[in-house]
């Protein structure tokens, strides 16, 4: 479909879920890309068509090779490109002639090398056009989809891990950089963090950021989009702000991005052009536009796996409870420095806690239930606090290591957040027990984080995404409030 | 706005791709933006006749389409409290004009003569300007002026066209937001009245694409209730040909 904006969606859909898929250039050279992306169709998980584009083959690893996409006697969704970049005209032919829509181009040597490989570049585009074949690259590592398993990144996996897909909530990520995309792919397979798509867009000849914005924001297998680029190409930061107004609103869109140096214009004839740096000027935006902008990959990875699992906040108050009193404090400390609110419990809500828990304990901001808890006093806290409407976001300690805290506590965490609604975080810290304790309490859908400072960056997005979605409804402390 | 076109035009007919400062002015009063009092002359006698017009103290400004940097030509005097002051600031006006002229090695165009301005009272300076940026396109930049923005560079930015929540968001976010609710026994600033600046700054650029820099520094802002003005107001357009640099 063609959206208003100049985003064009259309045929986006085969990169994902082709059933028929080619690889033109596949290679029985071992270690080739032409090899590697085959490797990925090959693997018991695709259960689509795969076939090999070759004239030196008749088969490849097993596959049928056929000189052309011609003789291929079945549909083809998709082709992917890893052929030299002076080939890809005549290749693009073969590719419209078979009627298909869909092409990634791995290959290099177009318009990043100069005008000789732009000179290419634009006659691939020009074919394609003629066509209708929508194109992914060149010059990028192209999709991995965890659903439907299609994946041509020429990185083998026992190198480069995939991620999996989530039953819970998952991530979709789009990286101007190929190595990034890898890189990220590789981090999250270990991470455990539920991916649906990972995008490496290259030159972007064609499908660009805005277009998979558009795509992946009505794209009900992704909960959270992630965005990697190092800049705009000219006039593009304005239609990707055009784009993300429509997104965000509904869905939460992350940004990194690189390149934050102030370069003052050197040509500047007023005293704003001279101030104003590019980086200001993006971070204006994506504020303006809903887009929440992460320091680092660490940060933005942290925000969307909560953004994905929890609800937003519908104000910026927030409680922690917590079993270990250190860990409360820095917590604290790291909520109040990202500008969250972080009140005491009104007296009547102090003396509601005073009358549930042993008076050793301390009410304050953070609750803490001290090291000798089981889960029960959790559980009166969490019930005395949501019935109190005090807060709109919690941030539970749970450290294991204690000998009276039982498994039984992640039960009454999600239970207590389902029933709310309202967003909860939990900082599980140490070793091997409380990271797989962690990981229980994730396939429960509450987001846990191994230090207290990586829990409140989560519950500062949550809280920023709150103000994104609700808007006026938002409940924001006053700097006054706060003190 | 039909008035600014023909300003626009005009500009860019005499080969310059700034505006002149009383066009400037007539186009942000089309806006509905406070300036003080204006007008020009070319004589030094008809700029004793406006000044009292004006009332003063006034303000004299050189008007040429070949000075960009008017106090670098030496064609601003401030504070002009009666007729023989303005007499002789017309004078000193034209001989530094003619003088930076032949410096630079250039015919100033003189003809314009000055223009006159209300010396308006001290209020809270701020600065509101715009720039055009290649990835973004128009961005508004709002900040304090003075130390705020030249030392502390204590700006935040906004694309345009942006709405009124924005341009409160922009007014509080700014870490010396505090000064304008009024600090040390001041009374609250006009607040409103300075986001009325902002959002029709936003109207005129989105109306006018071509403006591709535009700088409102400084912008008085009186107590609550008694308005804002554009001292001095600077906009630089697309030209039809390569913009020539231009320094400080």
């Amino acid at each position: 479909m063609t959206v208003s904006l100049g985003v064009e969606t259309e045929g986006i859909d085969f990169f994902f879920n082709a059933k028929g898929v080619a690889v033109y250039g596949a290679s029985a050279t071992p270690n080739s890309v032409g090899q590697a992306i085959l490797q990925n169709f090959i693997k018991p998980q695709y259960t689509g068509r795969v076939y090999a584009v070759n004239p030196k083959y008749t088969t490849v690893l097993g596959v049928p090779c056929y000189p052309s996409l011609k003789e291929i006697p079945n549909p083809v969704d998709m082709v992917i490109v890893a052929v030299p970049a002076r080939l890809t005209p005549r290749v693009f032919e073969d590719i419209g002639s078979k009627g298909v829509k869909a092409a990634i181009v791995i290959s290099g040597g177009f318009s990043e090398t100069g005008p000789a490989g732009a000179a290419i570049e634009d006659e691939m585009v020009a074919t394609a056009k003629k066509y209708g074949i929508r194109i992914i690259g060149p010059n990028c590592v192209g999709v991995i989809d965890t659903q439907t398993h299609v994946d041509s990144f020429f990185l083998p996996e026992y190198r480069c891990g995939r991620p999996k897909s989530s039953a819970v909530a998952n991530i979709s990520l789009v990286s101007q950089s190929g190595a990034f995309a890898a890189a990220i792919s590789d981090w999250t397979s270990q991470l455990g963090i539920g991916i649906s798509k990972i995008i490496s867009l290259g030159n972007k000849c064609d499908v660009d950021d805005d277009d998979l914005l558009y795509y992946l924001g009505d794209d009900p297998s992704t909960q959270v989009i992630c965005y990697y680029t190092e800049g705009y190409d000219r006039e593009k930061g304005r239609t990707f702000f055009d784009t993300a107004r429509t997104v965000t609103a509904r869905k939460p869109v992350l940004v990194v991005k690189s390149g934050k140096g102030r370069r003052a214009r050197a040509a500047a004839s007023s005293h704003t052009g001279a101030i104003a740096g590019s980086d200001q000027i993006a971070d204006a935006a994506y504020r303006q536009a809903g887009v929440i902008r992460a320091d680092n990959f660490e940060h933005m990875f942290d925000m969307a796996k909560a953004l994905a699992m929890q609800p937003p906040a519908k104000g910026d108050r927030v409680l922690m409870v917590t079993n270990g009193g250190g860990l409360g404090v820095m917590t604290i400390d790291a909520l109040e420095a990202l500008g969250l609110s972080v009140p005491k419990p009104s007296p009547e809500l102090e003396n509601r806690f005073k009358s549930r828990l042993p008076a050793y304990c301390a009410w304050h901001n953070p609750v803490d239930v001290v090291g000798d808890t089981d889960a029960s006093r959790y559980d009166a806290v969490f019930d005395e606090a949501l019935k109190s409407d005090e807060y709109d976001a919690f941030v539970v300690g749970m450290l294991l290591q204690t000998p009276s805290l039982g498994m039984d506590v992640t039960n009454v965490i999600s239970n207590y957040q389902r029933q709310s609604g309202k967003p909860f975080v939990v900082v599980s810290m140490g070793g091997a027990f409380t990271t797989k304790a962690g990981e229980i309490m994730e396939l429960m859908g509450t987001p846990t984080y191994a230090t207290g400072e990586k829990a409140a960056v989560a519950a500062g997005a949550l809280v920023e995404y709150g103000k994104i979605r609700y808007g006026k409804e938002f409940k924001q402390t006053s700097e006054t409030e706060k003190r | 706005m039909k008035a600014a076109k023909k300003i626009f035009e005009t500009a860019l007919a005499e080969g310059r791709t700034f505006i002149l400062e009383n066009e400037a002015k007539d186009i942000m009063k089309g806006y509905g933006i406070g300036v003080p009092a204006y007008d020009t002359a070319k004589s030094a006698d008809e700029a004793v006749t406006k000044a009292r017009k004006i009332g003063y103290p006034v303000v004299l400004k050189i008007l040429s389409k070949d000075i960009l940097h008017k106090s670098d030509a030496g064609g601003v005097k401030v504070n002009l409290k009666d007729d023989s002051e303005v007499r002789k600031a017309f004078q000193e006006i034209m001989e530094s004009a003619r003088k930076y002229g032949s410096e630079k090695g250039i015919q100033v165009d003189l003809s314009r003569g000055v223009l006159i301005s209300d010396f308006a009272d001290q209020g809270t300076e701020v600065i509101i300007g715009v720039t055009r940026d290649p990835q973004f396109g128009h961005a508004l930049m709002f900040g304090l002026g003075g130390i705020f923005v030249e030392v502390l560079k204590d700006v935040t930015f906004r694309l345009i066209p942006m709405t009124e929540s924005d341009a409160r968001e922009m007014v509080g976010e700014i870490k010396a937001a505090k000064i304008l609710d009024g600090v040390r026994g001041q009374p609250p600033r006009d607040v409103d009245a300075l986001v009325n600046v902002i959002m029709s700054i936003s109207k005129m650029v989105k109306e006018n694409p071509e403006i591709i820099e535009l700088d409102c520094n400084p912008t008085f802002v009186y107590d609550k209730g008694k308005g804002a003005l554009v001292v001095d107001a600077r906009i630089l357009i697309e030209g039809t040909k390569p913009k020539e640099s231009s320094a400080h």
